[in-house]
């Protein structure tokens, strides 16, 4: 051993002796990165400050929010699900729960996302298509017929008329004898991620987060066990943004109806307990990993620190995930099965409290019976046979992903720190920034795959000659007209006076500000007011965005 | 070059989803186009009036709810109803294949499917409004096969004695690093390639596969304008430029990835030469 090499450590031997073996034989790109243009290093060293860590079901919660996490219990298995006519997803559902589905999910139509009836001429074509058309409070009887809500939890994906659904939710419940503090369940009612990524908005900002506060209260004294929001980066990362922006923008939303709450007078520990996520996994699977245990350390940080929550509950950021839609190829659509598995390991590695497995035929149509058979399977055997579950944080330590969690926490905290610079989110929102940021990412990521600098294989590599088309789901095109008519008979068989005297009260206190609208919004769905009829009134008051 | 071709891209129905919208109407841009965008909920009759009034030469509409079977040709409709059905439009996101047939029949020009590139889709919307680039005309024939042989002396009994081929002449190709024999049949030639050294592809090939037909080349017009539309395709090439090959001949080679696994070569002739050749 030569003498000028002799103070060197072992490692750096090896990266000398490493740098000489790249020189000869090239590695397969000059630079590795991760989604979020993180510079991947070849080899990681323990470097890990084991204090920031913690330990399960301690702040700040890098390594799960219960000390137990899936030994005590499995994450809720809960498919999203939903097309045509109540009747038929009510099928559906029951399907799923025979089949084990812990936990039910509704997919609503695009008319009834934004607040449009199904005889409206904005709805032609769209009804039923993506999701379950919802009208009166006739159709969500129907919807859960014979589904005990004292015992399923229900997960619905409404945003800006989130309170009539909710408001139905809780008449069907009535209905059943159920009382209103055994009812549980999630509404999406994130209204701020439409702005910027999902497009299904009604009403201007200020409004749309009046009606998130009231929600916050009237379910904080009277459904103390409902999920009031799902602050959502999901569709922020489908819309394109990356793994960081992905949580960063969540956070910052996050926190702009934590700002607005507290306005509005509630206190922190009032409402946070009750604040749920729901992020996206996408294919760099440690990454992923990574960004879930980052997201959970930032969050706790800033209740606890930024917004003094005394409540510990107020601290853990609970989340759902769903693996991304956007991941999924046309091509070859069995290798999506392999995608979905990958993504719903790092979900559950990540520590999820309830997870969605897309179905393999999602990239072209609503899924089969089939295909969202084998997705929930998924889940099945990454639960009961992949032995992942049996220990808590089971990567905890490994020197990559502790590198990748505080990197990807040092990122999102840059983010942050330029939003609240602007202003805040709704600032943000306002001036397009969010949004611009995505975008700018969604191209860069076309251009990498269309340079084949990033691969996807079926897509630009790998490809083969397809003409087999899988078994597609199709809506049936006369459901529309049916939809219209059962409607119609519905309208002319209630008690119209009660349905005006309820929309004009509702009118009333939408004009003023300090009134909570959600027991006007629940006299109206009693009636039997339509979706469309309770959202035109808040239109008139309120107007569009 | 004229005006720019003005592109609206449009939103038609309820669906929110405009990641693909706002990427395609970027990329236009980048390929020199203007475009506008309607933004989110456009009904059909405010796409065709805003058509109209921005005077565009395309209109792109994009549908990821399952709508499109209805609002695609409601689109068209209203254009038609305006006389202004002479506005190609064409469509993209989620649309299953069994629907396509319909929508063309409806009057929807094209189809872009998941998986489309979007310098596809430029140079279709450059073709269809400004067909500057005349349609290449296909190749006319096989020129020649190429088949790789480790010796033109030990294979070449079997082309000239057994199947009584005529050996036409024997050419060193030095950017190759390989020694040709032509044999003609019909129309058409056999070439036998012998590598002359190590870097020479012909031995790569050998290494790799052994003897057996190595490349099948088309005999083309206009080789230049070719390849020019074949890389705007986004088909990959090996040679993106000619090169010289036998016979004085430019040649260039497209990548097999493009042709499920098959070698091909594209070979343009001097005239003179074809004249003296192929009468």
């Amino acid at each position: 051993m030569d003498k000028k090499n002799n103070h060197l450590s072992v490692k750096e031997k090896w990266e000398k002796s490493v740098s000489d073996i790249v020189k000869r034989f090239p590695e397969r790109k000059q630079k590795f990165t991760t989604s979020s243009n993180i510079e991947v290093e070849r080899l990681y060293d323990s470097t890990v400050e084991k204090d920031s860590l913690g330990y399960p079901g301690e702040y700040p919660y890098t390594r799960g929010i219960q000390p137990t996490m899936y030994r005590s219990r499995f994450w809720t298995m809960r498919q999203y699900a939903g097309f045509g006519s109540a009747k038929e997803t009510n099928m559906r559902f029951r399907y799923l729960l025979e089949q084990g589905q812990t936990g039910l999910s509704v997919a609503f139509d695009l008319p009834t996302q934004i607040g449009y009836d199904s005889d409206d001429p904005m709805s032609e074509g769209e009804v039923g298509k993506v999701g379950v058309a919802i009208d009166t409070l006739a159709d969500m009887e129907q919807l859960l017929d014979g589904i005990p809500l004292d015992k399923v939890s229900t997960s619905m994906t409404i945003n800006a008329p989130a309170s009539v659904l909710l408001c139905m939710y809780i008449a069907v419940g009535e209905k059943q004898g159920v009382p209103l503090e055994k009812i549980t369940g999630t509404i999406q009612n994130d209204i701020l991620k439409e702005y910027i990524a999902r497009g299904t908005y009604i009403f201007p900002p200020k409004p749309s987060m009046r009606l998130i506060t009231n929600i916050f209260s009237f379910c904080h004294d009277y459904v103390p066990k409902f999920n009031t929001i799902s602050i959502s980066g999901y569709h922020i990362r489908e819309a394109g943004s990356n793994a960081v922006q992905e949580v960063a923008f969540t956070l910052a939303n996050g926190m702009a109806y934590v700002d607005a709450a507290i306005e509005s007078g509630l206190q922190v520990d009032d409402f946070a307990p009750r604040l749920a996520f729901f992020f996206n996994a996408h294919n760099n699977f440690l990454e992923e990993v990574a960004k879930f245990r980052a997201a959970r350390r930032i969050w706790a940080k800033i209740m606890k620190e930024h917004y003094q929550a005394k409540n510990p509950k107020s601290w853990k950021l609970r989340f759902h995930t769903q693996t991304g839609g956007s991941t999924l190829t046309a091509q070859q659509p069995d290798n999506n099965i392999v995608r979905v598995t990958m993504q719903a390991l790092a979900a559950v590695l990540g520590g999820t409290q309830s997870l969605h497995t897309n179905s393999r035929d999602e990239a072209l149509s609503l899924p089969t019976e089939e295909s969202a058979r084998i997705a929930l399977r998924t889940q099945q055997i990454i639960a009961h046979e992949s032995g992942v579950a049996d220990t808590v944080d089971p990567l905890a330590g490994s020197y990559y992903i502790e590198s990748l969690t505080d990197e990807i926490e040092k990122e999102v905290t840059k983010y942050l720190d330029r939003i609240k610079e602007i202003g805040g989110a709704v600032q943000a929102v306002e001036e397009g920034y969010m949004q611009r940021e995505i975008h700018q990412n969604a191209y860069q990521i076309q251009k990498d795959i269309e340079s084949e600098d990033e691969v996807i294989v079926g897509l630009n590599k790998f490809r083969q000659d397809e003409e087999v088309e899988p078994d597609l789901l199709k809506v049936d095109e006369s459901l529309e007209r049916e939809q219209v008519e059962s409607l119609h008979s519905i309208k002319n068989n209630r008690d119209q006076q009660l349905v005006d005297k309820a929309l004009a009260t509702l009118k009333e206190n939408a004009r003023k500000e300090d009134i909570n609208l959600i027991p006007a919004i629940l006299d109206a769905v009693k009636a039997y007011a339509s979706v469309g009829e309770i959202c035109n009134v808040l239109r008139e008051v309120f107007g569009e965005y | 070059m004229g005006k720019k071709i003005r592109v609206l891209v449009a939103k038609p129905g309820l669906d929110g989803h405009d990641r693909g919208a706002l990427v395609i109407s970027q990329a236009l841009r980048d390929h020199g186009m203007e475009v506008i965008y309607t933004g989110l909920r456009q009904s059909p009759l405010q796409i065709a009036q805003a058509a109209i009034q921005e005077d565009v030469d395309v209109i792109g509409l994009s549908s990821l709810s399952g709508a499109h079977r209805t609002l695609f040709p409601k689109v068209i409709e209203e254009l038609q109803k305006r006389n202004a059905e002479d506005i190609p439009v064409i469509g993209g996101g989620v649309i299953p294949s069994e629907d396509i047939p319909y929508l063309l029949e409806k009057g929807v020009k094209k189809i872009f499917t998941s998986g489309s590139s979007t310098s596809m889709l430029a140079n279709y919307i450059q073709d269809l409004i400004d067909p500057k680039v005349e349609t290449v005309a296909a190749p006319k024939k096989i020129a020649h096969i190429g088949i790789a042989v480790h010796s033109i002396d030990d294979a070449l009994h079997f082309y000239t004695d057994s199947l009584g081929l005529q050996l036409e002449g024997v050419e060193v190709v030095e950017s190759e690093g390989v020694k040709v024999a032509f044999l003609g049949i019909g129309e058409s030639r056999f070439e036998l390639l012998e590598p002359l050294n190590d870097e020479s592809p012909i031995k790569i090939f050998l290494d790799k596969k052994g003897q057996g037909i190595h490349h099948i080349a088309l005999e083309v017009d206009d080789i230049v304008a070719r390849l020019e539309q074949l890389k705007a395709n986004g088909l990959p090439l090996i040679n993106e430029k000619t090169k010289e090959g036998a016979h004085g001949s430019e040649i260039a080679f497209l990548h097999p990835k493009a042709a499920g696994g098959v070698l091909f070569e594209l070979c343009q002739y001097p005239l003179e030469v074809k004249h003296n050749e192929w009468g």
